[in-house]
């Protein structure tokens, strides 16, 4: 008796499991991280400098990092940074690497350029960042490092006898860059070392006017020039079209 | 046998339910999407201890900004010129001390913030999530049960009125009724028209917040600025933030606002030499928070940098604001405290005061919407109106007497020795006034004699106990005219300012019916005199305007201090010789007209400035 009862409630599962009646037994799909995309973050998009802006827009005075939780380290490379030097070494895009390339004054494109990955180029310092869906990209020691990328989503409530965790509404793309070629996390040569990781969550917003938002959230952990981590957000404002886009090479000014 | 029965019903129960829960899973919208669930179902939940990592802007937010670092602020003229009069010191009028932050900034603001979420008892249902923030005290509700927002004409506050939604994996909320603050609090104003967009999102313990501030007198674009904040794993204590105000400046006059004349700012180059930043950077403006602005902070000249220090030779500005009045030809009632109602919608304001006894009324309105205003009172009083208080003789506060006054009885007199003299003395409401209102309409002859206030007062102060409550009318000297008064209801503790308060224009003077400056800054030092608030400079005594939206002390305070501060600079022009066209085209209201201009209607710039100049050269010492 308790086998049949089993047994029915195997086929049941499985049943819905198929799908409805009638449906096609579907094929196992190739991920498409565009198709799952909470939001599209493509197009041209122009940052908007609010916060930090004497940092940002300029090169500040030698030293004068804001808030950056610098170590002891940290500061010395910093009161020590020359600009000249940067540019003899070879090091003039320092600060446009994946630590400080999203704090420049400039411009965002950002294509798909296939279904699992994305290109993000800066007019700032002329940079290029591929992030890939399916499997990290990038080169070791490089400006922009290893990016592995997911959507994010938040967890919906458990209810009943459902299996497994149900994905909550929206989401945002979550960035873990390693590997990167040491360089600073501001114009004026707050540093981070070569075992700093940076992780980024993205996050679009409709505003009043009509507008969208990027808005990216990072979060830097270095133990080598850091004392503990450090959190910034920026935010890009989409154009409608490749108006402003500028690609300039790096400075070290 | 029956053990297996037991065991047949538990395994029929657990099918059902995996039928259902499947069934359940399929329905539900393509992951991520922002379907049906998105709308109705809290999908984050916020509750517990935050507190904001200060890593970006740590020295304006923590410490405190210096003057003139405007940088990345889209402000427009009027903020900059604002921001620039600003003296610090006005700190220390008793008035400021314990100003408190509104809700964008005091969200930036350094200290621990505690959320919590409000459910309904019943059902269970999220009805707001509080956002209480130690600095200040201040304690936001958004609410989420889709309730709107109030009506223009209701009362602005730090916090202002929040709704809240959640659109994908946000906390989406928008802010409407703030006071007039800070952007920074360096001087850069933030207005009360201002508007907020939020965006909260969880990473993990970790929230990213983005605002969008939209202010049509300050901003010539949006502010948009990103917060962190890290959760908290236990109470951090220290919520309180107490502030009684008290004499920090001995001996200044009460009608002495701290403020740099325009074009004078004592500090205006310190920030930018000491940082190294070009003055036309640290001047701000939409410009900045752009790539293209960067050459330009090496590219420009001092003049340029110093031409935006000071207002343009353009044509003044007309106010952004937002008319309370919706000048629909209906009358709105908005309850205040304590059977005290507002009505808006027939020119001047109107309160009424309802109880047992009949109504008093302070101020009748226009007199074009009577019949409404009459319907209206008859809605909130089960007695007629008895009373009629005048804050002053202008067409906006007596136009309707006549009518409200014919509605009305006033039972007091009826079948006294006033009977004697007027047979039909209280067949109708009673108009009080101060005796020059009465005077100032009695010569009217376009005027009817059933709109005259009969019941007159001459000295400082007139009282009354009516429906249960103390009222007293304080008459304020060639304020507006000369034949001003305020109205307190002590036991409401509600203000009803008349003329002296209008949150919709510059202050209107008539100088030929015994007006002044003088009278006005001392009338509105009165309204202060008698306000207390409840805490951080608002709440506590309301003070209701004669044109537009319900006030406490802080909206009398900036006012006032508008006053003064334009009062100075003209009286700075009249001493230098200036002639009053001189006057009128040096935009010294370049920083108010945003908020309060007019080139056109009634009362425009021009026409302010006027009164001002000529009333500054009447009240000038003669040699």
């Amino acid at each position: 008796m308790l086998g049949r009862w089993f047994t029915g409630l195997m086929v049941v599962a499985t049943a819905f499991a198929q799908g409805p009646p009638g449906a096609t037994p579907s094929k196992p799909q190739p991920p498409n991280a565009r198709r799952a995309a909470p939001f599209d973050p493509s197009g041209y998009w122009v940052a908007q400098i609010t916060e930090d802006w004497r940092q940002r827009i300029q090169s500040a005075k030698k030293g004068d990092v804001g808030g950056i939780p610098l170590n002891a380290n940290g500061r010395r490379v910093a009161n020590a940074r020359d600009p000249e030097r940067d540019a003899a070494s070879g090091d003039v895009c320092k600060a446009y690497g994946v630590g400080g390339i999203l704090r420049m004054p400039g411009r965002l494109h950002i294509t798909w350029e296939d279904d699992n990955l994305l290109k993000i180029e800066s007019d700032a310092g002329t940079q290029t960042r591929l992030l890939s869906f399916t499997s990290p990209r990038g080169q070791a020691g490089d400006w922009q490092g290893i990016s592995t990328v997911t959507w994010d989503r938040p967890r919906g409530a458990i209810s009943g006898f459902m299996l497994g965790s149900p994905v909550g509404a929206g989401g945002s793309m979550k960035v873990v860059t390693t590997q990167a070629k040491p360089g600073y996390l501001s114009r004026n040569g707050a540093p981070y070392g070569a075992s700093a990781i940076f992780t980024e969550y993205y996050d679009l917003f409709q505003i009043p006017g009509g507008d969208a938002l990027l808005v990216v959230s990072v979060e830097v952990t270095d133990p080598e020039f850091l004392s503990g981590p450090y959190w910034y957000s920026v935010h890009f404002k989409k154009q409608a079209d490749a108006t402003g886009w500028a690609p300039r090479p790096c400075t070290s000014k | 046998m029956r053990k297996t029965a037991n065991m047949h019903r538990w395994l029929t129960f657990l099918v059902g339910a995996l039928v259902a829960s499947l069934a359940l899973q399929a329905q539900m919208p393509f992951p991520g999407g922002n379907g049906p669930r998105a709308a109705t179902t809290p999908a984050i939940d916020f509750s517990g201890w935050w507190t904001a990592n200060l890593q970006e802007d740590g020295e304006e937010r923590g410490a405190g900004p210096e003057l003139v670092d405007y940088g990345g602020v889209p402000i427009n003229e009027a903020g900059r010129l604002w921001a620039l009069s600003y003296d610090p010191s006005r700190l220390t009028s008793r008035y400021h001390q314990c100003d408190g932050y509104v809700a964008p900034y005091s969200v930036r603001a350094i200290g621990n913030t505690r959320v919590w979420e409000e459910r309904d008892s019943k059902t269970q249902t999220l009805v707001a999530i509080h956002w209480y923030s130690q600095t200040f005290e201040g304690h936001r509700v958004i609410w989420m049960d889709g309730r709107p927002h109030p009506p223009a004409y209701a009362p602005h506050t730090w916090m202002g009125f929040s709704t809240g939604t959640f659109v994908g994996n946000a906390l989406r909320v928008q802010t409407t009724h703030l006071k007039q603050g800070w952007l920074r609090r360096n001087g850069l104003p933030e207005s009360d028209q201002a508007t907020l967009t939020e965006f909260f999102v969880r990473h993990g313990d970790h929230i990213t917040y983005t605002s969008v501030i939209n202010d049509p007198v300050f901003l010539a674009e949006p502010m948009i600025r990103t917060t962190d904040f890290y959760r908290q794993p236990a109470d951090p204590g220290s919520w309180l933030f107490p502030c009684d105000d008290g004499e920090q400046v001995m001996g200044r006059a009460p009608d002495q606002v701290p403020s740099y004349p325009t074009g004078r700012h004592p500090f205006l180059d310190e920030y930018s030499n000491k940082h190294g930043v070009a003055l036309i950077g640290a001047l701000g403006g939409a410009d900045t928070m752009y790539a293209e602005f960067e050459p330009r902070l090496k590219s420009a000249s001092e003049v340029e940098a110093r031409t935006k220090a000071v207002p343009a030779n353009v044509p003044a500005a007309t106010s952004r604001a937002v008319d309370p009045d919706p000048h629909d030809g209906e009358i709105h009632v908005l309850p205040i405290r304590a059977g005290l109602f507002l009505l808006v919608g027939d020119g001047g304001n109107i309160v009424v005061q309802t109880g047992d006894e009949g109504a008093l009324v302070v101020n009748a309105g226009e007199g074009k919407l009577t019949a409404k205003v009459v319907a209206a009172i008859r809605g909130l009083s089960k007695k007629p109106v008895q009373f009629i208080a005048n804050t002053n003789s202008r067409d906006a506060y007596t136009g309707g007497n006549a009518g409200l006054k014919k509605a009305g009885v006033d039972p007091s007199v009826v079948g006294t020795f006033l009977s004697m003299q007027d047979p039909g003395a209280g067949a109708s409401a009673a108009i009080i006034a101060h005796e020059n209102v009465a005077a100032r309409m009695s010569s009217n002859k376009a005027i009817s004699p059933e709109a005259v206030p009969i019941d007159t007062f001459s000295v400082e102060r007139r009282r009354k106990f009516h429906n249960g409550e103390t009222i007293e009318l304080f008459h304020t000297p060639h304020a507006v005219t000369d034949g001003d008064s305020i109205v307190h209801f002590r036991r409401a503790d509600v203000i009803v300012a008349g003329d002296l308060m209008d949150t919709t224009r510059y202050p209107y003077i008539d100088l030929a019916s015994g007006g002044s400056v003088k009278g006005f800054i001392d009338g509105l030092n009165a309204i202060l005199a008698r306000t207390v608030y409840e805490h951080s400079g608002e709440g506590g005594t309301l003070v209701v305007p004669g044109h537009g939206y319900l006030c406490d002390e802080h909206e009398v305070v900036e006012y006032r201090d508008m006053l003064a501060i334009i009062r100075d600079r003209v009286q700075a022009l009249i001493a230098a010789g200036a002639s009053l066209q001189q006057v009128q085209t040096a935009r010294v209201t370049a920083d108010y007209d945003t908020r309060y201009g007019a080139n056109s209607g009634s009362w425009t710039t021009e026409q302010f400035l006027e009164v001002v100049y000529n009333s500054l050269k009447q009240a000038a010492p003669r040699r």
